[in-house]
């Protein structure tokens, strides 16, 4: 490590503005929001330093900052990125400032509180995506359960506390078991080499599965603990019901993080620790895991197409097209695992527009009801356009990012699994079947009742609103053009991650005996 | 009695010297409560010093009934702290109530004595004797307002179940003299291994002799199903009393545990470990579940402090399933984290109650994220400690007797995932109060509460502790690895 530590830079730069919003006076709310969203800039501009800096040809992760943290152990303080995490932690930066900049208008109570925990959201979340030692990884993906539990429940919608304790009570039960498997797995480390030494590291238990391997019953163990944490958080089916209520009841910018990188935290921990640590297990699993994706992609467009709710409907899609990442991760196929990847940044950025649409709508409205909805096209002319655009993306319209990533999980399906990949293609159908049915009632037609009772309320897009949304755009359309910029980046992530599960062979299971 | 002794015991020495010193300064000064806290603390301060002095020079006296090694000083120095946060959050409670202070501190300080002397004892007859020191003075400070028939109450049941589970205790104590006639701890443990290599089963006497010491001390750590003093007990009490019991008593014991268990019994834990897995087990889940049910937080802290009770024999049952000392020293190190997590919690509820009348029911915290955001910012980090979410102490105490529990395998290894099972539940109780405080509003109008300083330093000192031992368990851990070692050598 030479120079400036710059991925503990990136992390932990939103820590130092949260605890100097800390120190300003409570009502003094534009400078409270000017800190906030100077340090997410900071942290932000600093990623791309990084990514610029990536060298995605070099082997295995690059810009390592570490130092012993609990020696007893062999506990480190370690961190590294490779292309995923790369990317990822620029989708993170992205979106906070983003996030931050749409909470400008509609938070306007306890800001203070507000920004602190969202700043410290945004430590846990670059923290997860950049932690090379499994303790190190476990307290950043605690950590980002608390401000998101205090962001639903205290500027959340009206059934807010319900939503929140039900959101952290689903994480809390998969990520603690996911503790067990890591100190399991660390201690079956230990035992093979009679040291502490390097135990939680990342590198060293990737290495030592791939020449040595773990025993066949900690595989199981560890692989499905880690398998029900990540599961809750994509959502898989049948782990995703507290998804709808979280996202209707969170406030927009925190729908926005919630969709955006909160659900890829667990697709991201699928193809960083339960692949390659855990390949047997997951060959072993991999055929249920595939029917789980399959029934989720299925389930979340008929359900969506079914929702009254703006919000709700936008999150079982999100478990839709969550689906298609998770199925695309247990093909392991390169195509496959190129089109997840892809679809967790396009599903990222095209989600995260979507709820700060809605949240544009809710602001002037204040109800979200599909049904009180139409017409809005002749008034709100910008704001059509920018819906429109972002729906067609999530539709998964060629030219745009999210066609990329399903057509490439599609393809991966397909060469190892035909039955598979016919299923999810004909749900490509439904996804543009809800969202076009959707469009068409609330923006075609004469205006609704409801809204044109509001007047001049209903405004279009603010100058502040579309500075939101055009970053995410912009990229949707990048990506879509040029989906090799990504692609390009996670090789690496993706050539070792297939290497790691090629030769893998099931395990057989005894459930009836033997 | 020679010079060595002396040396060796001096930290007692000491605080029998500041608890008589309180009383003399209160016969001088009645009712004063300014000098009989600096005596106090300073006292403790000595007491503390002293116990570093004698633990640089580790050794036995009296005949070796007395020992003092790294285990000693550990404890000591914890017992010195839970006394000393404990005289912190009193006097604004006990002003508020008309309630005297120098008494509260000289019966605090005798309190502590008897830990102290249960951590050196090695000797079964000075064991009994430093637990009785030890719940003595708890008796009469959990009936300490006495015009208040809840803590009279209260009181007298954690009088009646306290005497009848010592009078068990003791009966068992015979049983384990009276077969392998000796009371000193090396000594039984060597007979006891000398019994267990021989083929013959264990004789009646003996198992008889361990289901009442099990018995015994499972009432004062509060194991259910021997815990129905506590809720009681606990609400009853004022509210610094409440945190002092549900800390020093309770490690006391756990004290009490390493030296008898451990020690003494160390050979038989074949026999015992099972008992203790099922202990275990009911004691996280029975009292986490009547936990989510309260509405009174300090009786929903004291089921609470049952299911950590269970969570600390998690690493007691690692132990003797594995003899790992990681078990041991998971246990200790919880210890220590719980108590400055929990007095921290009761540190915030007291400091709430500063004005006669103030009740602990889970309504007083509504709102308090607007009226009082420092102390609900405090209560909330407790509170996330004690729910075991990074980076805080509980946290890492947590992952410490897990995988302590992981490393044992077998039925210990059930344990590990029955304790994080238990952790979600308790997630739910611990967040139901971070909810009131954050995402109600307040209930009529704010009381303005005293100012007070010296509760701060409280607060301050148990919240860095809090997060200090989360963010860097190492120096601690090799203390406590030290203090485990010496018992399980």
């Amino acid at each position: 490590m030479d120079g400036l530590p710059l991925i503990s830079a990136i992390t932990f730069v939103p820590l130092i503005g949260a605890l100097a919003i800390a120190f300003i006076p409570r009502d003094r709310h534009q400078a409270i929001r000017w800190v906030a969203l100077g340090t997410a800039l900071i942290s932000f501009v600093l990623s791309l330093i990084l990514l610029v800096g990536f060298d995605p040809t070099g082997p295995g992760f690059s810009s390592l900052e570490r130092f012993d943290w609990i020696p007893f152990f062999g506990i480190q303080y370690k961190v590294g990125v490779d292309g995923l995490s790369a990317v990822l932690v620029v989708l993170t930066t992205t979106l906070s400032w983003i996030s931050i900049l749409a909470s400008f208008g509609p938070i306007r109570e306890r800001v203070k509180e507000y920004m602190i925990s969202f700043l410290i959201l945004e430590v846990g979340l670059i923290g997860v995506f950049v932690a090379l030692d499994l303790f190190l990884f476990y307290v950043f993906w605690e950590i980002v359960l608390v401000p998101m539990y205090l962001i639903i429940g205290i500027w959340g919608g009206s059934n807010r506390v319900y939503a929140t304790i039900k959101f952290v009570l689903y994480t809390l039960v998969g990520s603690l078991l996911m503790l067990v498997a890591i100190l399991a797995t660390a201690y079956s480390y230990q035992v093979a080499t009679g040291s502490w030494a390097h135990a939680f590291d990342f590198e060293y238990l990737r290495s030592f599965a791939a020449t040595v391997g773990f025993a066949d019953g900690l595989q199981l163990f560890a692989f499905l603990a880690f398998f029900l944490a990540f599961a809750i958080k994509v959502p898989m089916f049948p782990f995703h019901t507290w998804l709808p209520d979280a996202h209707v009841e969170a406030p927009t910018a925190g729908s926005v993080m919630l969709a955006a990188i909160m659900l890829k935290l667990g697709a991201y921990g699928f193809i960083r620790f339960a692949l390659p640590l855990f390949p047997a297990a997951a060959h072993t699993f991999a055929e249920p895991i595939i029917v789980l994706s399959l029934i989720a992609i299925i389930y979340g467009a008929v359900v969506a197409m079914v929702q009254p709710d703006l919000k709700k409907l936008i999150a079982y899609s999100s478990v839709s097209h969550m689906g298609f990442v998770t199925l695309g991760i247990f093909v392991f196929q390169e195509q496959g695992l190129q089109g997840a990847i892809l679809q967790m940044v396009n599903h990222g950025l095209i989600t995260g527009a979507l709820f700060l649409l809605v949240g544009v709508i809710y602001e002037r409205t204040h109800d979200r009801t599909i049904a009180k909805m139409g017409g809005l096209a002749g008034r709100t002319p910008v704001y059509a356009a920018a819906f429109g655009f972002f729906m067609f993306a999530s539709a998964g319209l060629p030219g745009l990012s999210g066609f990329v990533g399903e057509f490439l999980v599609l393809v991966g399906t397909f060469a190892t699994n035909p039955y598979a990949a016919a299923v999810a293609t004909s749900c490509m159908v439904l996804a543009a079947g809800y969202l076009l049915f959707l469009f068409q009632r609330v923006f075609t037609g004469e205006l609704s009742e409801f809204l044109s009772g509001l007047g001049d309320h209903l405004s279009d897009l603010r100058p502040i609103e579309i500075a939101t949304l055009v970053p995410l755009g912009t990229l949707i359309v990048v990506f879509g053009l040029f989906p090799g910029l990504i692609l390009t980046l996670v090789q690496g992530t993706v050539g070792s991650v297939i290497a790691s599960v090629s030769d893998g062979h099931a395990i057989a299971l005894h459930l009836f005996g033997r | 009695m020679d010079s060595h002794d002396l040396a060796t015991i001096a930290p007692l020495a000491a605080a029998v010297l500041v608890a008589a010193a309180i009383i003399v300064v209160d016969i001088i000064r009645p009712g004063a409560r300014t000098p009989a806290l600096v005596v106090a603390l300073a006292g403790l301060a000595i007491v503390a010093a002293a116990t570093l002095v004698a633990g640089s020079n580790p050794g036995d006296a009296f005949g070796g009934a007395y020992r003092v090694d790294a285990l000693t000083t550990f404890l000591d120095l914890l017992f010195v702290a839970i006394i000393a946060f404990t005289l912190l959050f009193a006097p604004d409670y006990l002003a508020a109530r008309g309630l005297p202070l120098p008494e509260f501190a000289a019966v605090l300080i005798f309190a502590m004595t008897g830990a102290m002397l249960i951590s050196a004892s090695m000797d079964l007859l000075v064991l009994f004797l430093g637990l009785e020191l030890m719940v003595l003075p708890g008796y009469l400070l959990a009936g300490f307002a006495k015009r208040d028939a809840l803590s009279t109450e209260g009181a007298i049941k954690y009088f009646l179940l306290g005497s009848f589970s010592s009078a068990i205790f003791l009966f068992g104590l015979a049983f384990v003299w009276g077969l392998t006639g000796s009371t000193r701890i090396e000594v039984v443990a060597a007979n006891l291994s000398a019994i267990v290599a021989g083929t013959a089963p264990l004789s009646p006497g003996l198992a008889m002799g361990l289901a009442f010491l099990t018995t015994g001390v499972a009432f004062k750590i509060a194991a259910v199903p021997f815990h129905y003093w506590t809720p009681d007990a606990y609400q009853g009490s004022p509210t610094p009393v409440t945190g002092y019991l549900s800390v020093g008593p309770k490690i006391g014991a756990f004290a009490l545990i390493l030296r008898l268990f451990v020690g003494a019994l160390g050979p038989l834990h074949q026999e015992w470990v099972g008992p203790i897995v099922v202990l275990a087990t009911i004691t996280m889940t029975l009292g986490n579940l009547v936990a989510i049910s309260q509405d009174n937080v300090k009786r929903m802290l004291a089921y609470s402090s049952i299911a950590h009770t269970g969570y600390m024999l998690v690493g007691l049952a690692a132990w003797a399933s594995s003899g790992r000392i990681e078990g041991l020293s998971g246990l200790i190190f919880y210890g220590a984290a719980y108590s400055f997590m929990n007095l921290g919690a009761f540190g915030v509820v007291a400091a709430l109650q500063r004005r006669r009348g103030v009740s602990s029911s889970i309504d007083t915290f509504a709102g308090l994220g607007r009226t009082e955001p420092a102390l609900a910012f405090l209560m909330t980090l407790f509170l996330l400690s004690l729910t075991g979410i990074p980076p805080t102490a509980g946290f890492f105490a947590k992952a410490y007797v897990i995988l302590a529990a992981v490393e044992a395998g077998g039925p210990a290894g059930i344990l590990a995932v029955i304790a994080v099972l238990n952790a979600a539940l308790a997630a739910f109780y611990y967040l139901r109060v971070v909810v009131f405080m954050f995402m109600r509003d307040p209930k009529g109008e704010p009381v303005p509460l005293l100012k007070s300083g010296i509760l701060k330093v409280g607060l301050a000192g148990t919240a860095i502790l809090t997060i200090v031992l989360g963010l860097f368990p190492g120096p601690l851990l090799q203390v406590v690895e030290g203090a485990a070692r010496a018992i399980a050598s």
